[in-house]
Formats: structure tokens, C-alpha cells, sequence
């Protein structure tokens, strides 16, 4: 709103991308480079009693050959360290990383990989949730004990992380209740899938290294880079050249220790470069499946009284960065709504399948899937229509929420009015066609970030960033916010982001944060740079520094406009002397605290920034396939202040999309092995231009005091929440009864709408 | 097997020397050293590798570099018009139909190829005209009104 003035959409990047002369990783090529290939397991569960690469190593145009005996013995990932770069001993998952191979072509890194001589012997395999949660289970972790985990981490045979959320007295609550309702819902995992394959690159000068890789988050891959390899962070540099997408895929530290212990073994630059298989397999960023158990009461005049939640999260093989899912995973199917008594338990499951990590709202849209298919059901027992029932119950300003936290001023009840009014909910349609109504939340995530701004000789503006641009737009954004302060123009300034060895730290392109904690370090740097200004004015003007006001490039004294310099001539002036230099951080927002009882706290319960949102989905149901169609969507969001309006209905629109393909086609399906089964964009299905429904948004713009700038929130993750529940929700009107698995594949859909269980 | 032609990339004649298996994608990315044309795939679903051959749109991973020899290939370094960027580049741009880049040198190929073959192409005619590329980001909205805002610019 402040800054909405300027509207236009300033996409630094966008020449460079529709003309194909961007750089991508994969089209970074240095001179003497090998290429990279791994040799992964190949089998789910097996203890390695073979292991030799002296063929591979023996073999003309081979370089290197890496295993885990030729780097150091390094545990790691954040909170729950459980693996290594390769595996030592057993292996967990079939993607898991065996050994590596540095050669001078493709054919001839393939043909090594190939040469690998690698012998097991089988282990149980765990991929079942409720079997590896039971006594007894086989353990995929077998020394899981003896991890060092970090936090209050809450661990069990077989569970990485277990949180639970507990408020009032769920047992007097519930019995209180004129009806209680059970439900069980299970999602599928899917995949975040970037239309980027990932690449990297590695080059050695010396004893640094520099890295060029897709990866959403380049502080924390140099930081894994210095973990498992044992280096300084003076010595690891990491470039993102242009990146192709991530949508939570590329967050995490993944190959770049790989392919930089390999260029050093070589003594040559090395280019890993994944094909959409390995994308699909290796990395541990898949969205995890789920198995949700919830049980409410209501009064019989609609009111919540009382809810309780199972959950189990399909943790895969390895924890990556998922130690904190039980609890935001708990926090969905509590709800944005108001209770006596709440008690939900998640867990993070074990088990031979590809790990899971952030995707896009980790576990949000699974679990609000879950919550508002039930709150749908809630709503029938009582006889109320499904849009009353959630006016009813959910929270307000004022009211506490499931956890504890108390809510400031929140658009969660305008988001509901303006969605449901956009749409044909309630209106006649033909008997094949329903609007199915989902709400959501999802928190901002506050966190350290850094940048400088400069005003070179000319004129001209610099941001120089630690933040990451995936695409959303936020990094683009920041000109807006420089150029506001500076009373420039967006145009003015020139980006220098994605590397680590020129900006401050920033989180990277995670947690929606670029805008609410980048946005806060870019307007405090260039208000140093203003202050600046205004000083230099105030000498030219014979006026104090208070007085001058800048804007339209120039410091006028404030009240008489025609007594002014350019900010040109300023910055003139600045470069014989003391130099426009400014440096911001700031200090990020506070977590609200909460009343909950939580066990195996991440500190996710109390929410700052919170966001709010409701989907209304208009499908269309064909009866004789089970073929769904989604015609339109209405979606209001709540994500405080918008900023750039052109790049935040991109995210809406671009997050309903994936939530349809979560909603209809996309699961990962594995057989008794353990392994995907569709692991190629022809077995798994992504929505295309044929399918893009019509998406109508509303933004309900409240500033939020404890959040970014301007009072803006995050903003990235959160269309993707509700969409996958509010389609779910008009299906089941058309079916009669919920379908109960996610992907609600055609052949599911039918089998539920002829009583058949799928 | 290695063999050695020659092949017209935005009109301009590059030998070729590689294997005859190499496909179309590979020979414009190494060989020729245009990198603007992406591989998302390489399994003929993505779109990112599209490229017109004698105006036809063609995924570029999934053809024969050597079928392509005495045909004109067109790739997202060929759409400028001198230093002016094409309407479709333009109007992608003002419509915020781009965001990570990824899926756009192949979305305009095919926009490109559809709107050459229908001036005025009705909203689920562009729909299916873009169904071979997938865009991860954008949700489609952004790029179907650009293509749309095209068709009217280029025949008003
Ligand atoms: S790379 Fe050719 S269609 Fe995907
Ligand atoms: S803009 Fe990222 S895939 Fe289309």
C-alpha cells in the first residue's frame, strides 16, 4: 500500500530470460572440465558387502572415483545429523549415493559408474508407517541413538522427530460434545519438480574452491560444503548463475561437496548435471506422504469444542531438514480454529524411501487436506452449511488459536467472505459441477539477513544482496523498496545477488522470507545511504539534513522543490570523498509465544506474521472416468502488505496450479521394493496450459506491525495450502463422500463414488 | 559413429562434427554454443528444448541433429528482431509471464509457432498450443493473456 504506487512489475532479470542469454548452471563451462556420475544403491535396504571401483579407476579419461573412504567421516544435516555423503555400510534408499566418478566425457563417466563392482546383502524393508512405528519394527536407523541431535528433539525407534501440541483438557472437552467424528485421511508423496534439473559445478584455485549450482539457499550448501569436506567458509564460494526454479526442491545442501571433492581429487573443474530421473530420485526434498487421524467434537450448534490428531510423516530415509515437520504438521490439523481443547501428536517416520524435505509449505497442504475434508464432515453432522460452519469457528483478532496465540488483526474471515463471494458457491449448477471451500494459514518466518547498497559515481544505484531470486520475484522486488527510500526509481539500481563471497548471509529462497527479512535489511541499508544524501544536500542547499526530502532523483528542501540537486550530482561529489556506502540488517521479528504444550518443540507453534487464506474451487466431475476438471478458482489471501502486485498474483496463480496437480495427478507411487515406480514427467503428471483453470484473487491487505516491510508478510508458500483441500471439498460433493487419498486420481475418484475403497 | 555436416541456426551456417546419435538439443548446446534452449527432460515431455524447424515447433531433445541438415532451425537466440525484442518477449515480460526463465525460450517457440499458423487463435486454441510446455511456476495465467496480448498486437 505504502509503496503500490509504483505498480509496475521491475523484473531485473527478465531480458536475460525471455531472450536466452541468461546463464543457467548447466550452461557454465570451464576450461579442462570432467563431467560427474554417480553410482547410486539401486535396492532400499542392503548392507554393502562389496564395494570395489579399481576397474572404474583403472579405466582411460577416469579421473577420480570417490567413495565414502576417500572423504572425511562426516555425520551431518541440521537438528537430526544422520547421514553422510556417502553411504558407509548399509544403504537406506535407492537413490542414496554410493560413489562418484569424475571422467572426461559422459560415456566414459557412465561407463565407471557402471564398472563399480557393489555386493549386498538385503535388509528388511521398512515403508510401511504404522508397521515401522510398532514394536519390534526392523529399524532403518540402527544406531539411531547415538545421533547428535539438537533442540528438544523428541525421538523414538524408527522416529526421527516427534512433536505434539497440547491444549485444555481434551478428554472433559471432547465429552462435552453432542457429536464426535473420526476421520482418516492418507496423502501420497510428490514432488517439488523445478522444470530446472539441478546442476554443478566445481573449480579448485589453490585451496579455495569455487562452486557454481542451482540451489535455492547458497549460505546454507557453502555451509554443507565446509561440514563434510572440513573447510573454512573463507575458502567455499558459491555462485547461483540465473536458477530454474525450486519451489523448496533446491533448498538444503545437496552434491555441491560431491562434485567439489571430486574436482579436487581430479585436479580439474568438474560439471555434475542431473537428468529429470536422478531429480526425482536422489535428492532429499520430496513432499512427504502422510497419514492423518482426527477426531472432533462439536455441539449441536456447531461449535468446536474439543479436537485430537494422529499424524505420521513419511520422514524416507534420511532426516534432511525435516526435524521440525511434526510440529508445523500438528499446527494444520489443529487449525485456524478457535477450541476449548486440542491434542495432536505427529511423528517423523523412518523408512526406505527417498528422504523427504521443504516442499512449498512442508506438510501444509497434505494436512489441511486432511483437516478441511473433516471440517466439511463436521459441518454435515450438524446440519450446517460448510462456509457457516468455518464462520463459526475460525479465529479472529482477539481470539486465541489452537496452540495459544492470540491474533492481532487478521483477514482470515474477509479472505473466507471474499473467496465464497467471487465464486458460484451456492448458486444452481448442473449436477456435475460443485465449489468446494478450503481455508488455511501458514506462518513468515523471520530470520537474520543482510545487504549493502551503494551509489556509484554516476548516479547509479547497487544492491548487493545475500538474498536468492528462484523466480517468485522477491530479489527483483528489492529495487522497489531501495528506490522508494532513495527517491529513485527501481531502474536505478543494479542487482549483485546469489553469491556468497559478496553479500551478507540471507536464509536464501526458503520460507517465502526473501521480502520480509531481505526487504528489511535493503530498506535499512538504503536509509544509511539516504541519511548520507541528506547530509550532502544539506551542505549544497545551506539547509539542515532534517529538511531535505528526496524524491524524483533529486533532495529538494523540504517545502521548496525548486531548491534542489540531483542525487546524480550528489553521488558526484560523494565519489571525491566520503562514498554513498549503506549496510543493513535489522532486527527481525519476534515469535509470539503460546500457551500450548509442546512436546519436541521447533519452535513453530506461535506464528509470527501469520498468514491466512480460502480457496474456492469450482470442478467438474465426469462420472464415467472419475475425471476431474477444475474450471475456476476464487482465492483471497491474507499476506499483510503487498508490495509488487504483478509478481504476488504470479505466486498465487502459480501455487494453485501446483496445489491441482497435488490435488488430481501428482503422487509418487512405489512398489514393494521400495522404489518410485514413476520417476519420468510421463508416468508423473503435471498440470499443463490445457488444464490452467481460471484464478480470480483477492489480496486482503492488512499490515502486519511484527512482520516485513511496510507490514508485509510472506508470501511464496501459501497459495499452495488450500487448494488441494478446497477441490477435495467440491469433489466430495459431487462423489457424495470424501475421497480419502490424495492424489484423488480418477481411478480413486471412481472407485469412491461406486463404494469401493481404493 | 562421428560424422560432419552442416547446419543453418538463425541463418547462419555452423559445421558440425559429431557423433550421428547426437541430438538436436546437445548439437545447439555444445557444438553450436547456444545455450538458450533448455533441457528439462530429455524425455519429450517438458517443452524446455523446443525449436522450430522450418517454423514447426520440435522438442530438440528428442530429434536427430543430422535430420535437421538443409532445414532451418530457429532457436530462442533467433526470435529478436535486431535489437528490438519480439512482441511475444516483450508482452511475457509486462505481463509477468516469466519467473524463474526456465520453461520461457521453449514457451515462446511454441507461442511463436502458433501464432504464425493462427492470427487470431481463440483462448483454448492457445491452451493446447501450449500444452507441450510445462511451466512450473506461473500457474499459466500470465502467459496465456501474453500470448493473447500478441495475437492482438501483431494484427491490429
Ligand atoms: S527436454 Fe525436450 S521435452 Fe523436455
Ligand atoms: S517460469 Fe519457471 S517454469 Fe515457467
Amino acid at each position: 500500500m505504502a509503496i503500490a504506487e509504483v505498480p509496475r512489475f521491475v523484473r531485473a532479470d527478465g531480458p536475460d530470460k525471455v531472450t536466452g542469454s541468461g546463464r543457467y548452471a548447466a550452461d557454465i563451462n570451464l576450461t579442462g572440465q570432467l563431467v560427474a556420475k554417480f553410482r547410486y544403491a539401486g535396492v532400499s535396504h542392503a548392507r554393502i558387502t562389496k564395494l570395489d571401483t579399481s576397474a572404474a579407476s583403472a579405466m582411460p579419461g577416469v579421473f577420480a572415483v570417490l567413495t565414502a573412504a576417500d572423504v572425511p567421516d562426516v555425520i551431518y544435516s541440521p537438528v537430526v545429523p544422520d547421514r553422510r555423503l556417502f553411504a558407509k555400510d548399509v544403504v537406506r534408499f535407492e537413490g542414496e549415493l554410493v560413489a562418484a566418478v569424475a571422467a572426461v566425457d559422459a560415456a566414459t563417466a557412465q561407463a565407471a559408474v557402471d564398472a563399480i563392482v557393489v555386493e549386498y546383502e538385503d535388509l528388511p524393508i521398512v515403508d510401511d508407517l504404522e508397521a515401522a512405528m510398532a514394536d519390534g519394527s526392523p529399524l532403518v536407523h540402527q544406531d539411531w541413538e547415538s545421533y547428535a541431535v539438537t533442540g528438544d528433539t523428541v525421538q523414538r525407534p524408527n522416529v526421527a522427530s516427534f512433536s505434539s501440541i497440547e491444549k485444555g483438557d481434551v478428554d472433559t472437552a471432547m465429552a462435552s460434545a453432542d457429536h464426535v467424528v473420526t476421520s482418516r485421511y492418507v496423502a501420497d508423496g510428490c514432488h517439488a519438480l523445478p522444470i530446472e534439473p539441478r546442476a554443478v559445478v566445481a573449480q579448485w584455485e589453490g585451496e579455495k574452491v569455487t562452486i557454481w549450482t542451482s540451489t535455492q539457499v547458497p549460505f546454507d550448501a557453502r555451509a554443507g560444503v565446509c561440514e563434510t569436506l572440513q573447510m573454512p567458509a573463507s575458502k567455499v564460494r558459491v555462485i547461483v548463475p540465473h536458477l530454474g526454479g525450486g519451489f523448496g526442491g533446491k533448498c538444503g545442501f545437496h552434491f555441491e561437496a560431491h562434485v567439489a571433492a571430486l574436482a579436487k581429487a581430479a585436479r580439474r573443474p568438474v560439471k555434475l548435471v542431473f537428468s529429470r530421473q536422478e531429480e526425482m530420485v536422489a535428492p532429499d526434498r520430496r513432499r512427504e506422504g502422510m497419514i492423518v487421524d482426527i477426531t472432533s467434537g462439536v455441539k449441536a450448534d456447531g461449535t468446536l469444542v474439543a479436537r485430537t490428531g494422529w499424524i505420521a510423516i513419511d520422514n524416507g530415509a534420511y532426516t534432511a531438514d525435516a526435524a521440525f515437520f511434526p510440529q508445523l504438521a500438528a499446527m494444520h490439523v489443529a487449525g485456524p480454529y478457535a477450541m476449548e481443547a486440542v491434542k495432536v501428536e505427529a511423528s517423523l517416520v523412518y523408512t526406505n524411501h527417498q528422504p523427504s524435505g521443504s516442499v512449498r509449505a512442508p506438510t501444509a497442504p497434505q494436512a489441511c487436506w486432511a483437516l478441511e475434508s473433516h471440517t466439511d464432515e463436521l459441518a454435515a453432522v450438524v446440519g450446517m452449511d460448510p462456509v457457516e460452519f468455518r464462520r463459526a469457528n475460525i479465529v479472529d483478532e482477539g481470539v486465541e488459536g489452537a496452540a495459544g496465540q492470540v491474533y492481532g488483526e487478521i483477514g482470515l474471515r474477509r479472505c473466507l467472505d471474499a473467496a465464497v463471494g467471487a465464486s458460484a458457491y451456492g448458486d444452481d449448477l448442473p449436477d456435475d459441477e460443485a465449489v468446494g471451500v478450503a481455508i488455511s494459514w501458514w506462518p513468515s518466518f523471520p530470520g537474520p539477513s543482510g545487504a549493502y547498497i551503494k551509489i556509484d559515481s554516476d548516479g547509479s544505484g547497487m544492491i548487493i544482496t545475500g538474498a536468492q531470486e528462484c523466480g517468485t520475484g522477491s530479489v527483483m522486488t528489492l529495487r522497489m523498496l531501495a528506490a522508494k527510500e532513495l527517491g529513485m526509481e527501481p531502474e536505478d539500481f543494479q542487482l549483485v545477488y546469489q553469491d556468497t563471497s559478496a553479500a551478507p548471509y540471507d536464509t536464501g529462497a526458503t520460507g517465502s522470507q526473501t521480502l520480509l527479512n531481505n526487504g528489511r535489511a535493503v530498506v535499512e541499508g538504503a536509509r544509511e545511504v539516504a541519511a548520507q544524501l541528506r547530509d550532502l544536500a544539506a551542505d549544497q542547499l545551506e539547509a539542515a539534513p532534517d529538511d531535505i526530502v528526496l524524491a524524483s532523483g533529486k533532495a529538494h528542501v523540504s517545502g521548496s522543490p525548486d531548491k534542489a540537486v540531483s542525487i546524480v550530482e550528489l553521488a558526484g561529489i560523494a565519489a571525491e570523498g566520503e562514498m554513498l556506502i549503506g549496510k543493513g540488517s535489522g532486527t527481525p521479528p519476534e515469535y509470539p509465544s503460546v500457551s500450548a504444550m509442546c512436546v519436541g518443540d521447533q519452535g513453530l507453534a506461535g506464528w509470527a506474521g501469520p498468514q491466512f487464506a480460502c480457496h474456492a474451487v469450482h470442478v467438474r466431475l465426469d462420472r464415467e472416468t472419475g475425471v476431474v476438471r477444475v474450471l475456476d478458482v476464487s482465492a483471497a489471501h491474507d499476506s499483510g502488505t503487498i508490495i509488487n502486485p504483478v509478481a504476488a498474483h504470479g505466486q498465487v496463480e502459480g501455487g494453485i496450479m501446483m496445489g491441482v496437480g497435488q490435488a488430481l495427478t501428482e503422487g509418487t507411487q512405489y512398489g514393494d521394493d521400495a522404489k518410485q515406480r514413476n520417476t519420468g514427467l510421463l508416468e508423473y503428471k503435471l498440470q499443463t496450459a490445457a488444464d490452467a483453470p481460471t484464478i480470480r484473487t483477492e489480496f486482503i491487505e492488512i499490515p502486519d506491525p511484527n512482520a516485513g516491510p511496510y507490514g508485509a508478510k510472506g508470501l511464496a508458500e501459501a497459495p499452495n495450502v488450500p487448494t488441494a483441500a478446497a477441490i477435495a471439498n467440491g469433489v466430495a460433493k459431487l462423489v457424495g463422500t470424501p475421497v480419502r487419498q490424495l492424489p484423488m486420481t480418477a481411478e480413486r475418484v471412481w472407485m469412491t463414488s461406486e463404494g469401493m475403497s481404493s | 559413429m562421428t560424422t560432419s555436416y552442416e547446419l543453418d541456426v538463425n541463418g547462419v551456417t555452423y559445421p558440425v562434427t559429431a557423433d550421428q546419435g547426437k541430438n538436436l538439443l546437445s548439437v545447439i548446446r555444445e557444438n553450436v554454443g547456444l545455450t538458450g534452449t533448455k533441457e528439462g527432460c530429455d524425455d519429450c515431455e517438458c517443452g524446455a528444448c523446443m525449436v522450430l524447424l522450418d517454423g514447426q515447433p520440435v522438442n530438440s531433445c528428442s530429434y536427430l541433429a543430422v535430420q535437421a541438415q538443409g532445414r532451418q532451425v530457429t532457436t530462442i537466440e533467433g526470435v529478436m528482431e535486431g535489437p528490438e525484442m519480439h512482441a511475444l518477449q516483450r508482452n511475457l515480460l509486462e505481463a509477468g509471464g516469466v519467473q524463474c526463465g526456465f520453461c520461457t525460450p521453449g514457451m515462446i517457440m511454441s507461442a511463436k509457432a502458433l501464432l504464425e499458423r493462427d492470427e487470431h487463435p481463440e483462448l483454448d486454441a492457445v491452451r493446447i498450443g501450449l500444452s507441450g510446455n510445462l511451466c512450473r511456476c506461473t500457474g499459466y495465467a500470465k502467459i496465456l493473456a501474453a500470448v493473447e496480448a500478441t495475437a492482438v498486437e501483431l494484427n491490429t
